[in-house]
């Protein structure tokens, strides 16, 4: 009994979808088109995030010793910075472990491998990595090693203002996605009121129907739910269509992507998260169509 | 039973449809309503389908007032009362079956209960044989007779007939006329609004006249067209 009435109304909402074909490719494509614009968002979320962590994750201060540093001098200067509670972490590298890194690095290349043949000594020097608990700290950690009694075996020491350049690129990712919200946010507004519309348009059509389904004491839900099923329906296309395009387009872009951002696979973060972003896009453009109707039935349709 | 206490109706451009009416209907009888346009027939029929609540007064069928209805029940009330109208209100694009099963359909019947009654109201109103036409295929007569057999559908105890033999020639309309007498002698209450004096004059019941939103005659029996 319930099945047969569902039946009806979905059946009866699939009529109204189906009979006025420009105008519900219109409205689809409208719902698409914000759907599209809300995976882009995620998409620039997505890798900020993972460039922001990848800066997070490097090293604030590289310090150089001299060839002729002892090991134990070294490990002072590591203790030491080790002790210090605006440092997380300090890695040593020694010579040999920078030459064979080098020399891995490099197999490829005959060229720097015969020349490292040619050299007596090892001219790389042994290094401490340092990783700072905050990246803004790097300022006193290089500070607290120029002052420090050992300073003299120290060759170099090199900073990276890894700090500013996440606030760049948190900043940078900030605009575009509050830019994008907005856009969204204006776009889906339009959406809403074209599937609005588009109803309304049905409402219309169907003024007969309507008023002999109010005469034989049709209810309320019955004269209302297939329109519901009617914004539903824009949703469900709309939400396909955008996601369809979308994945082609991740498709063509990841490797052109990882090109520029080695490592980063766009396709990868959206195939592998492929059951949640369908699942959101479907709510959010069944939530956009049946909002819509609601606003349509509610103004247009009396019962 | 349907009783109006005292209603009047005021639209919202200050015209008085009703003015202080007062009128009650037993059940089974058969009254119709005569009046030149104006008189506030429509409005009459628009307060007994709860289309309208009166400005104040009360309508009341069985008694319940209808002001006081939650608005859910509105469908409930209206499967009560079937409707007829000058212009039929059929949809063309459905067959004669199909219009009559709408109604079932709107009130979510069973396939199986719209099977078994739909022939059998068309059957009633002698259109067994055009099933399967399209309205566009059928006569005025039978344009609305089908529309009576959508009306019957749910076994109304009330039918409200707006004019049905308006759009007819008189052989037409003397059938649809008679087949709501015979609904009446089954027992349903059959309120007529009508300007047609020969069937007013041929039917001999009671006959109620409205001017300018009042009752101005009611004629409890053998009625005659007396504007």
């Amino acid at each position: 009994m319930l099945k047969e009435k569902l039946g009806r109304v979905v059946r009866a909402g699939w009529n109204n979808f189906r009979r006025n074909s420009y105008v519900t490719f219109g409205t689809t494509g409208v719902i698409a088109l914000v759907l599209v614009l809300f995976l882009g968002l995620i998409a620039v979320n997505f890798l900020s995030n993972v460039v922001v962590s990848g800066l997070e994750g490097k090293v604030d201060v590289a310090v150089y010793f001299n060839t002729d540093a002892t090991q134990d001098d070294i490990m002072t200067v590591k203790s030491d910075l080790e002790n210090l509670n605006t440092v997380a972490e300090v890695t040593y590298t020694s010579r040999d472990d920078a030459l064979a890194a080098f020399k891995a690095r490099h197999a490829q290349d005959a060229l720097i491998q015969t020349s490292l043949s040619e050299l007596q000594d090892n001219p790389l020097e042994a290094s401490l990595e340092v990783k700072a608990t905050d990246p803004g700290q790097y300022a006193s950690i290089v500070s607290f090693l120029e002052t420090h009694k050992l300073r003299t075996t120290i060759d170099k020491i090199n900073y990276y203002e890894n700090e500013a350049v996440i606030g760049r690129v948190q900043n940078i990712s900030r605009s575009v996605q509050e830019g994008g919200l907005v856009a969204t946010m204006v776009l889906a507004i339009i959406a809403i009121l074209v599937a609005f519309n588009t109803i309304r348009l049905t409402i219309v059509n169907q003024r007969a129907e309507i008023e002999i389904m109010r005469l034989v004491g049709g209810s309320n839900w019955y004269i209302r739910a297939p329109f519901l099923v009617e914004g539903a329906l824009y949703g469900i296309f709309a939400a396909v269509l955008s996601l369809a395009v979308w994945y082609v387009g991740v498709g063509v872009v990841s490797p052109k992507l990882a090109v520029v951002m080695p490592g980063v696979s766009l396709i990868g973060y959206f195939g592998g998260n492929s059951p949640q972003f369908v699942l959101l896009i479907l709510v959010v453009g069944i939530g956009l169509g049946v909002v819509s109707s609601m606003v349509a039935i509610r103004r247009f349709l009396k019962v | 039973m349907i009783e109006l206490k005292n209603v009047s109706t005021v639209y919202d451009d200050n015209f008085m449809a009703l003015d202080k009416v007062d009128l009650s209907i037993a059940d089974g009888e058969f009254v119709s309503i005569l009046g030149p346009s104006g008189a506030g027939k429509s409005t009459l029929l628009k307060l007994l389908t709860r289309e309208l609540i009166p400005t104040t007064g009360e309508v009341v069928i069985d008694g319940v007032n209808l002001a006081t209805l939650a608005h859910e029940d509105i469908p409930l009330l209206r499967r009560k009362i079937g409707t007829i109208f000058q212009d039929f209100k059929l949809l063309h694009s459905r067959t004669a079956f199909e219009n009559v099963a709408f109604a079932l359909e709107v009130v979510g019947a069973p396939q199986g209960r719209i099977n078994e009654d739909v022939p059998k109201a068309l059957d009633i109103v002698g259109l067994a044989d055009k099933a399967g036409n399209f309205p566009r295929q059928l006569s005025g007569g039978e344009s609305q007779r089908l529309a009576l057999a959508r009306a019957l559908i749910h076994r109304p105890r009330i039918i409200l007939a707006d004019e049905p033999t308006g759009n007819l020639d008189p052989v037409n309309g003397h059938d649809v006329v008679q087949l709501l007498m015979k609904i009446n002698e089954l027992g349903t209450t059959v309120v007529l609004v009508t300007h047609n004096r020969d069937i007013v004059d041929t039917l001999s019941r009671r006959v109620v006249t409205m001017e300018k939103g009042k009752i101005s005659r009611d004629q409890a029996e053998n009625g005659k067209y007396i504007i």
